[in-house]
């Protein structure tokens, strides 16, 4: 169940290029933490800014350290960036609807792009089975947790989409290498990055006979499913075949199957 | 000893502090944060007729001490609100009263989501007639900033239910008072205000406005001086029980909606931000009445200190 829980900041630092880790102690959100799901923040020290930011978790530990990789992208993400040891910030978690892990005999193939990667850190790790990560980006300084995700360990395989390290394809490209390369194994995929690159690799997976859960990222005012403004179009029962789904609540994680694709 | 329960004529409240229509999901969304039974009432977020898309997104955007939002009235249906297990029949058991805000494309549409929910009306404590919604095309604000058709709709869904009304005003016209007024005389029991203000944002780089809707309502602390004046201006000119909301965010806030003459009030962006604002609130209040060393709300509603010239 969430609750609202002060984190306190143990460590903000860069972790590369205009990415950033941040290590919050939050014992009582990490305790109920599923792979996938989110912390909504109130970034202290943010004037004239009223709504919280959904902060995808990439990672919880049994101390209670609760950790967030973010870039520094607007106001928010800037505030947060000089905030200091010792300070708090009030977080509401675990929010959304969580990755469901794979079975001991399924690898998994976590597909993502860009700092989408955070997100899928959790499920990587308490996945039984170890599995391939597939890591696009646009260059070598956007390729995050590359050696975290190595070290689970994950057979990592890297695209670029200037070329400067790894394949210079998308990240979508190896996906479909990889769907041919063990088409005879038991996959099971998963998909974080930009909405474009979560479309396309939907799209692929269907056309394969395949299915997904897919974790997608939209602007969030409430974050518990109150207030229908991040919504999404998925199948549905109806004269118009869709309805508008909340990510925050029947999301952030859907399945491929269930997305409306236009 | 402080009572902060609230009559507003044909119901009670247990204290004055309920949520804004639309902030608050159809309550299950909070349950998880806090128990429901310590508001004063739950309004839910707009039914009307059939199910409804609402707008395509983006739907908000943040702005200076506020936000701009235009869902566009996503939601159900009534059919579905009066049985589905995440609506009414959750809402059935919490110990509250709900209120359940209305909406329609026509009058005739306002009259017949009044008419079924006045035939499953067991749980529902009063309707709140939304003739105010800036964010969709048909309905909403187009009934709430003309005198005759507000009056029509008000006096459509009195003949449909015995259901305590309460009319949510529009802060889009020009005579708050003529409003209050109209209403009344069309059959409300309370009036409600404000609604959002329509505002606009626009992404410098990208030239698109920031709502897809291009306008979208303004709420949150931006809006609250605007509020205020009007529930002072609405409080003076009719007899009914007014609500006050409108940015209100803290206990202060609150009070000062008393101050001008509202009865009760209502929490609504302060939520997204914080879920636990209207018990803070309430927490604020009866801390102000001790120390005021008052003993019921109305010992200062309505009581703000002007000066007679």
């Amino acid at each position: 169940m969430p609750i609202q829980e002060q984190g306190k900041i143990i460590r903000n630092a860069e972790l590369q290029d205009s990415y950033r880790k941040l290590e919050l102690y939050a014992p009582g959100i990490c305790a109920e933490t599923k792979a996938g799901q989110f912390v909504h923040m109130q970034i202290s020290g943010l004037r004239d800014r009223i709504l919280r930011r959904p902060f995808s978790i990439s990672d919880v530990n049994k101390d209670g350290v609760l950790t967030i990789i973010y870039k520094v992208v607007g106001a928010g993400t800037e505030v947060l960036s000089t905030q200091e040891e010792g300070s708090t910030c009030s977080l509401l978690g675990p929010l959304g609807t969580p990755f469901s892990l794979p079975g001991k005999d399924e690898i998994p193939v976590i597909v993502a792009g860009g700092y989408g990667a955070a997100a899928t850190y959790l499920l990587a790790k308490r996945a039984e089975s170890k599995g391939v990560m597939l890591l696009g980006a646009r260059s070598e300084k956007d390729l995050i947790l590359t050696k975290e995700f190595s070290d689970i360990p994950f057979e990592l395989r890297t695209a670029t989409e200037d070329g400067s390290t790894g394949d210079k394809c998308l990240v979508t490209d190896l996906l479909e290498t990889i769907i041919r390369e063990k088409s005879a194994k038991k996959l099971r995929f998963y998909g974080c990055g930009p909405h474009g690159m979560l479309m396309a690799m939907g799209k692929i997976l269907i056309e394969n006979g395949l299915d997904g859960e897919l974790s997608l990222d939209h602007l969030m005012c409430c974050g518990v499913g109150a207030c229908f403004a991040c919504v999404v179009k998925v199948k549905a029962d109806n004269e118009d075949g869709w309805r508008y789904a909340r990510t925050c609540k029947e999301g952030p994680v859907f399945n491929a199957s269930s997305i409306y694709y236009e | 000893m402080i009572d902060i329960s609230v009559d507003l004529g044909k119901f009670k409240l247990k204290n004055p502090v309920m949520t804004a229509s639309g902030t608050f999901g159809y309550g299950k969304e909070y349950a998880d944060f806090f128990p429901l039974e310590k508001l004063g009432a739950i309004v839910v977020k707009g039914i009307c007729e059939k199910p409804s898309h609402g707008n395509p997104t983006p739907r908000i955007a943040e702005v200076t001490s506020g936000m701009l939002n235009a869902i566009g009235l996503q939601g159900p249906g009534v059919e579905k609100f009066l049985h589905d297990e995440d609506y009414m029949p959750f809402l059935k058991k919490v110990n509250t009263a709900v209120i359940v805000n209305i909406w329609g494309k026509t009058v005739e549409e306002y009259e017949r989501v009044a008419k079924r929910l006045d035939e499953e009306k067991e749980g529902i404590t009063a309707l709140e007639i939304n003739i105010s919604c800036p964010n969709i095309k048909e309905g909403g604000i187009a009934f709430g900033t003309d005198l005759k058709l507000a009056s029509r709709v008000v006096s459509g869904v009195r003949k449909a239910t015995t259901l305590p009304l309460i009319t949510k005003l529009s802060p889009n016209v020009s005579s708050i008072p003529d409003f209050a007024k109209a209403v009344r005389d069309a059959g409300t029991d309370v009036i409600s205000l404000i609604n959002t203000i329509p505002g606009m944002a626009i992404d410098i780089e990208t030239r698109k406005p920031k709502i897809a809707n291009i306008r979208g309502g303004l709420s949150g602390p931006a809006i609250k001086p605007i509020a205020l004046r009007m529930v002072y201006e609405a409080a003076g000119a009719v007899d009914i029980p007014v609500i006050g909301m409108g940015g209100i965010t803290t206990a202060e806030d609150a009070i000062e909606f008393f101050l001008a003459g509202a009865s009760a009030i209502a929490v609504g962006t302060a939520i997204f931000a914080d879920p636990f604002a209207p018990l803070n609130i309430i927490d604020g209040i009866k801390k102000y009445m001790k120390r005021k060393s008052y003993s019921c709300l109305m010992d200062f509603i309505g009581k703000v200190n002007i000066d007679k010239k």
